[in-house]
């Protein structure tokens, strides 16, 4: 149930349902998986995007969490090919908006005008998911495949996804105790301290 | 993994940490007259391995339900006669929970109690001082000891009971009775092998044993015993005696009084209440408790009475989630350190797990047109919840909201995610106890009235439901008819 909770959390910040959520828990493959055409370099910019969002701080970030190759997994595993596409297509305009905006590709920028164009592609998703509500309304009815977010939506859904499931973000930015022993229902909490992975 | 489960794949237990525990619905599929979830566990141990553990006594009522409101058969037995069964299992299964002298829910042979955590306390006291100490709000009692118990360790507060847990933290087949069995150096363990008849002799008018299907080679084997018990979970048990002794009766071995394969019961659910707990931002759990609160019956009780018979406990809990506070827009080391510590409220919410009526029409049947891997036919499921039910999830929701808001709860919310008969993985009825054998399929002791030697002492035999988690008052048949029979056994009666 942690993951449902997880993925809660994630359509509330992203403002849209998790795409691939329910086949991923329903535990994987989508049978229409093509072996999309991730390159190395498309990964190390997801990796950067992500790390962008959440990135290193006193504990590792998304990059260390190597959530650009999760983002892969479930890409490949649990979108349907309409996201799959959306995705891909994604990517590329990723960088094409960087590079009209920055003059180089996102990976060349530094951290600070990564967050800026990133919190800038925040407003615009925001915009887009909600001119997408009517069509999601009338696919409600017909039982259609709802259209896929903005692809900055996917992106950053599957950052906060791979980062609070992965290793690291389980058991140093979250707290993780595997064999707890006994159970406590009434433990002092001081504001700041770091909340259980699960 | 969505080929192999065409049906399942739709319901909430299927994920990759148990998936190799649930049978495939393509290697054995089922028909749906109307939609059932059936989940089975095929291996070794079957589900006692991944069930919820949820330990309760049905009440004294709950044996006498059916012949005061008019709805089934009445039970041939009542709490008196399995109460002393009840002890037996719980000090052998090993059981948690706390005392608490209801009427509507009562007390066993408990381990010390697993704690309620500081919200559901408070919870607790506050409904107990607004219903005038009439609703209770208790640790779940649940089948996870909480001290060492025969060689197993006591539970390690993983909450990963359903992976099978290394300490043997929970009662299952693996952790507790096969070593018994073992033991006694008496046992032989045969996996891989389908039971497909009682072998029947009409002369005698006795099982002689039983034909196997190995699962594996795909030949038959057949094996021969004084008695048999049949407790292959509820459905399977019946669809043994449907395969059985059609020679004598087409339906089957103890289909003579017509309610073979009726009657079937679930526990409806998925519908409730929650919302927000302030004042305990200071306050957090430490461990992984593997159950939640319980809140007993006090729906048509005493003094009360409403538009439906029966009625419904919740289950639920309290806890604290991960921090989803963020201003919109905030991307970075501010994101991270927002989602990286607790939320400043708590959240409650509890959920209703309400008895469903035995009505002779909710009925599985041999479907032969539809074969499995084994080419064994297999059952079609037409079962639905009526009036009774569908009146009592309001209740379900509205008193759960109610009871929240009065417990100082806030922003209470009612849900209901809707419901189809199975998900309760709570089947029961299809092989009735009763006290006539034209009404019923197995007598007092859960004999076959058609066959003396044949037992029948899982779901199969649930004569009605009860809103508690029936398992317990399965051990508890179970032992009670085995000790039955080998005093019959000894008396030469079998």
């Amino acid at each position: 149930m942690e993951r449902r909770e997880l993925l809660k959390t994630i359509a509330l910040l992203t403002g849209t349902a998790v795409v691939g959520g329910e086949i991923f828990l329903t535990g994987c493959k989508n049978p229409v998986t093509s072996k999309s055409a991730f390159t190395p370099a498309m990964i190390s910019l997801l990796d950067e995007v992500a790390e962008t969002i959440i990135p290193t701080t006193d504990t590792p970030g998304a990059k260390t969490a190597k959530t650009g190759a999760f983002m892969q997994i479930m890409i490949e595993d649990c979108y349907t090919k309409k996201e799959q596409d959306a995705f891909m297509k994604g990517i590329e305009e990723l960088e094409k908006k960087c590079n009209t905006e920055n003059g180089v590709s996102f990976t060349k920028l530094t951290p600070e005008k990564r967050l800026a164009f990133l919190q800038r592609l925040e407003r615009e998703a925001k915009e887009y998911n909600e001119n997408l509500k009517k069509e999601k309304e009338e696919n409600e009815k017909t039982k259609k495949e709802d259209p896929p977010p903005h692809y900055y939506s996917m992106m950053k859904q599957l950052t906060l996804w791979g980062f609070f499931s992965s290793e690291t973000g389980m058991t140093e930015t979250l707290r993780h105790a595997p064999v707890p022993g006994r159970f406590d229902g009434n433990v002092p909490y001081v504001k700041g301290e770091k909340a259980w992975a699960e | 993994m969505l080929e192999d489960y065409p049906v399942l794949r739709r319901d909430y237990p299927l994920n990759e940490t148990v998936l190799d525990l649930w049978v495939k619905d393509k290697e054995c599929p089922y028909t749906e007259t109307k939609p059932f979830s059936w989940f089975r566990g095929y291996h070794v141990g079957g589900r006692s391995l991944m069930w919820g553990r949820q330990s309760y006594r049905f009440n004294k009522w709950d044996f006498e339900a059916n012949l005061k409101d008019g709805h089934g058969v009445d039970w041939p037995i009542r709490y008196e006669d399995l109460a002393p069964w009840y002890s037996h299992v719980e000090k052998f299964a090993g059981i948690q929970g706390s005392k608490e002298g209801l009427e509507v829910l009562p007390d066993g042979e408990f381990m010390p109690a697993m704690e309620l955590n500081c919200v559901e306390k408070d919870v607790a006291e506050k409904l107990k001082k607004h219903y005038n100490g009439n609703r209770h709000l208790i640790i779940g009692r649940s089948a996870n000891i909480t001290v060492p118990h025969e060689g197993r360790t006591n539970c390690q507060y993983r909450n990963r009971c359903w992976r099978g847990c290394p300490f043997g933290g929970y009662f299952s087949t693996q952790s507790s009775t096969l070593p018994a069995a073992m033991k006694t150096g008496k046992l032989t363990l045969r996996p891989f092998s389908i039971v497909t008849q009682v072998l029947f002799d009409k002369d005698s008018k006795k099982a002689t044993g039983v034909e196997i299907l190995d699962a594996t080679d795909n030949k038959t084997y057949q094996y021969k015993s004084k008695i048999v018990f049949l407790c292959a979970s509820s459905f399977n048990s019946t669809w043994v005696l449907m395969n059985s002794a059609t020679d004598i009766w087409p339906e089957g071995l103890g289909s003579s009084s017509g309610e073979l394969g009726h009657n079937v019961m679930d526990h409806h659910f998925r519908c409730g209440a929650g919302g927000t707990v302030e004042g305990y931002s200071d306050r957090y759990t430490y461990g992984r408790r593997p159950t939640g609160i319980y809140v007993p019956r006090f729906r048509n009780i005493y003094e009360d009475k409403r538009s439906y018979v029966r009625g419904f406990g919740y289950q639920g809990g309290a806890g604290r989630g991960r921090g989803v506070q963020v201003a919109e827009f905030t991307i970075g080391a501010e994101l991270k350190e927002a989602l990286s510590v607790p939320s400043d409220n708590w959240h409650m919410g509890i959920m209703g797990f309400g008895e469903m009526l035995p009505y002779h029409e909710n009925k599985i049947s041999l479907n032969k047109n539809v074969k499995d891997k084994w080419g064994l036919p297999v059952l079609d499921m037409d079962v639905e919840i009526k009036e009774n039910e569908k009146k009592m999830r309001e209740d379900m929701m509205n008193d759960a909201k109610e009871m929240l808001e009065a417990s100082g709860v806030k922003n209470a919310y009612t849900y209901d995610y809707g419901y189809e008969v199975g998900m309760g993985i709570h089947e029961m009825g299809t092989a009735r106890m009763g006290r006539d054998p034209k009404t019923s399929v197995l007598n007092s002791n859960n004999q076959v009235w058609d066959c003396k030697n044949v037992f029948v002492t899982d779901g199969a035999c649930m004569t009605s439901a009860s809103c508690v988690n029936p398992s317990l008052t399965y051990m508890a048949m179970t032992a009670r008819a085995a000790n039955f029979a080998v005093e019959e056994l000894k008396k030469g009666n079998l």
